[in-house]
């Protein structure tokens, strides 16, 4: 990894913070070398991009040129509109985790617990969660009307299905000997529930949270071009409407970038819940 | 049809490169190995005999010194050369006649009709007829490293390395494969050499017991072992021989630790986890 | 064994859940406790099943979509196969592409929709494309780990062989990443369900389609087909995922009872 720096400051110094600071530096320069490599096809793309619109080789309504792209993205954002329908597209967003995954730990952790709530629940769960949320919109805009009420329900139910099916699996597949070892020392329920089932069962738990969440985010889209008045999607197909192909492209950007915060800040969540746990554990993997 | 090879390890050393520094794996090893010769080869963790048996593989090139087979420079993997490793390494998603038919797979000396004899006979030689068509998960671990022996046999090598081939298996399976092992050996006629924990596997299936010690990886002693086969491993010969073998650790200094450790047998892990410390 | 006996030792108590949401239903609509015109009655979603089924072209509504969702798959999934493989074979191509196709990945799917009908329209090839995409990303995403995830000491094993590139592609690197590969392809049907039913809401044209029919139900206030339509929809899915599910299973025999 490190070849280039390492007998150097093996040569200079052997202080042991020096020599860790070279490390991550080179370590640095290759990640950064890496990130560059990586920036080769959007860049390519991006170059094509403004040749074809230099070129008129596509309409201006078709692919509108980047620097209206941009510019249409600093005008909604300084007109406050961006901010908008970004905050309402997340308040939504986190009502809906809100109720969606209380609903599934709820139904995850009962079906987990007790065979009584398995045997009447799960096979109708099953047979539920087969069913696109898509699927489910139309039904709830004749009972919801196309209110916020609507966009909530139906981005619970694209939560509920993945937080169930993960709280569930990953409460049933403790391993047999941890919950041995409780018996011989002869814990009380709710200290088997509080000391084997929470902490083990916790990586899965939030692995389910975040596909929930990423699940309403599909949803949240969907939902918000159907039948909205606000919203990033709503913004989205607005603009394809109008046929205002730059605002569309700004929505892209938007979701995408959302998108990817989401997930980062998650798996930085849950790589610090993983840390966390393998040091009150003490687990060495 | 196959003949047995001669090898030929000349002055052989081998270092990996560790965040730019050389660390030496192997120095030094010289080695005469006589057609039709089975040879066994000891040591505790870290003394570079697995680092041996894939260099005359090929399966790592880079080394200084000579590796000879008949009078040829070793470069690469071939099918003369067969290997069995610690873990069988089947296809899970093959059959035995299927796993034992991919080492044919490039074979361009056989006709076809060669090659399902071939394969045919080589089931039959490890006893695993009735076997012919399960998958690896219905295997006992001492079948699926029959089956590996079959693989590794089945182009007819010159020379068969096996790699801690039994290391992995409970004690009875293990002297069961012993004799299997030997049984195929006198049948086939060909060149193996055996990298092991086991002392008295080594001795007994060995005519020879090459010792290695540790950091870096030499040759200590070479031992014969001028007892007839089938032999008997409560006899008072196979005893002192072993007694020899065993003494020959306890003079290497930290020998002793590695033994007591069988268990522990990935070499290449306890490998890494040294360079890191050394780093 | 006797058929009383058998019907005695099943557990059953999955049925009162459905049961009694159906007998509630029922009830309230009977006895006029709620708006019918919102809560319909069974009957009337039966009536609208036989009526939807024998004539007004329902049917070739329900191929024409399956149609739509079959194409997108088989395009989706083949690229899929063929980007993720390449994708875990090659570094170069991992640190050129990887990156932008990690980031691509977490654009919401649905957000594309508006950007491939404007250039494609709202005819099928849009939709066709818009479900190849939804296909895309988990099959590409699953082959890469699957082919990643090919141990070391089986490569070597190949290498002992004297395998070629091709061979060591076809018989040791796709069949060890078959598991993660069917993992895709089966996620990767589910969610080409999701988005023909979508992508036929929301690129509404005049066009036979299962979503169609619903969503022109919706605009015609008439709530038993959409009823009806929405139960179609889950046995459609339901039943692509029990044949894949079967199929899975089947192929992947060799790796024993593993669940």
């Amino acid at each position: 990894m490190n070849d280039a720096t390492r007998p150097v400051v093996h040569g200079l110094v052997n202080s042991g913070i020096l020599q860790r600071l070279f490390l991550t530096l080179g370590g640095f320069s290759i990640r950064v070398s890496h990130a560059a490599v990586g920036l080769i096809l959007p860049l390519g793309v991006l170059g094509l991009w403004q040749f074809a619109v230099i070129h008129e080789w596509i309409a201006v309504q078709l692919l509108p040129p980047p620097e209206l792209v941009w510019q249409s993205l600093q005008d909604l954002w300084e007109s406050g509109d961006l901010t908008h329908h970004l905050s309402v597209s997340l308040s939504r967003i986190g009502w809906s985790v809100l109720i969606g995954s209380s609903i599934g730990w709820l139904l995850g952790f009962s079906v987990a617990l007790s065979k009584t709530a398995r045997a009447y629940l799960y096979p109708s769960f099953e047979v539920f969660s087969q069913f696109p949320v898509v699927g489910w919109i139309p039904l709830l805009i004749i009972f919801l009307g196309i209110d916020e009420g609507l966009k909530i329900a139906a981005i619970s139910i694209a939560v509920v299905v993945p937080v169930t099916v993960a709280t569930y699996k990953g409460i049933s597949n403790i391993p047999r000997n941890l919950l041995e070892v409780a018996q011989v020392y002869r814990f009380t329920r709710s200290q088997v529930l509080l000391r084997v089932v929470l902490p083990a069962a916790l990586p899965s738990l939030f692995s389910g949270f975040r596909q929930g969440i990423m699940q309403a985010w599909l949803a949240l889209v969907f939902v918000e071009l159907l039948a909205s008045s606000e919203g990033v999607g709503y913004l989205m197909g607005y603009a394809r409407l109008l046929m205002q192909l730059d605002l569309v492209f700004v929505g892209v950007i938007v979701i995408g970038v959302i998108g990817v915060t989401l997930d980062l800040s998650l798996s930085f969540l849950e790589s610090r819940l993983q840390s966390w746990l393998h040091t009150v554990h003490g687990e060495a993997k | 049809m196959a003949h047995a090879a001669t090898l030929e390890i000349k002055n052989l050393n081998k270092q990996y490169k560790v965040r730019g520094e050389s660390l030496p794996v192997l120095e030094n090893i010289s080695l005469s190995i006589k057609p039709g010769e089975f040879v066994s080869i000891v040591g505790s963790s870290g003394c570079g005999k697995s680092t041996l048996l894939k260099l005359i593989i090929g399966l790592e090139d880079d080394y200084q010194g000579e590796l000879l087979l008949d009078g040829s420079r070793i470069v690469g993997t071939s099918l003369e050369r067969g290997i069995v490793f610690q873990e069988h390494r089947l296809f899970p998603w093959l059959t035995v006649e299927q796993n034992i038919s991919i080492g044919l797979l490039n074979n361009t000396k056989f006709s076809e009709e060669e090659k399902r004899k071939s394969v045919q006979e080589h089931i039959e030689l490890v006893g695993l007829k009735d076997f012919a068509g399960a998958y690896p998960y219905q295997l006992s671990g001492g079948m699926s490293q029959r089956v590996a022996i079959a693989r590794a046999l089945v182009n007819r090598p010159e020379v068969l390395l096996l790699d801690e081939p039994f290391g992995a298996l409970d004690a009875f399976t293990r002297a069961f494969l012993q004799q299997e092992l030997q049984r195929i050996w006198e049948k086939e006629g060909i060149t193996m050499i055996q990298v092991t924990h086991d002392v008295e596997e080594a001795v007994y299936l060995g005519d020879r017991v090459v010792v290695m010690q540790p950091r870096p990886g030499r040759i200590k002693r070479i031992i014969d072992v001028p007892l007839p086969r089938e032999r008997n491993r409560s006899s008072a010969e196979f005893i002192a021989i072993k007694e020899e073998v065993l003494r020959e650790f306890s003079h290497t200094a930290d020998a002793s630790a590695g033994l007591i450790e069988k268990a522990a047998s990935n070499e290449e892990y306890s490998h890494s986890n040294e360079l890191s410390y050394q780093a | 064994m006797n058929l009383i006996h058998l019907i005695r030792n099943r557990d059953w108590r999955w049925a009162v859940l459905p049961l009694t949401l159906l007998t509630v239903w029922y009830v309230v609509t009977t006895l006029g406790w709620v708006n019918t015109k919102l809560i319909v009655p069974p009957e009337k979603v039966y009536q609208a099943a036989v009526k939807a089924i024998s004539r007004d072209g329902f049917m070739e509504g329900v191929e024409a979509s399956l149609m739509r969702d079959m194409s997108g798959f088989v395009i989706g999934s083949f690229a899929g196969i063929v980007f993720g493989v390449l994708l875990g074979l090659s570094r170069w191509t991992e640190r050129i592409v990887g990156p932008t196709f990690n980031t691509l990945k977490h654009i919401s799917l649905f957000a594309w929709l508006p950007l491939i009908s404007t250039w494609l329209g709202t005819g099928d090839s849009a939709k066709i494309v818009f479900i190849s995409l939804t296909t895309f990303y988990p099959v590409a995403i699953n082959t890469f780990d699957g082919v990643r995830s090919v141990p070391r000491t089986q490569l070597e094993v190949a290498r002992v062989y004297a395998f070629t590139r091709w061979q060591s592609i076809t018989r040791l690197i796709v069949p060890a990443a078959s598991p993660q590969i069917l993992t895709g392809l089966h996620l990767g049907l589910i969610y080409a369900w999701m988005a023909t039913i979508g992508a036929e809401f929301l690129l509404v044209t005049a066009d036979t389609g299962l979503g169609d029919a619903v969503i022109k139900g919706r605009a015609a206030f008439n709530v038993e087909l959409i009823v009806f339509g929405m139960l179609i929809i889950g046995l459609v899915g339901a039943l692509l995922n029990f044949i894949a599910t079967r199929i899975e299973s089947h192929l992947l025999a060799w790796r024993g009872d593993r669940t």
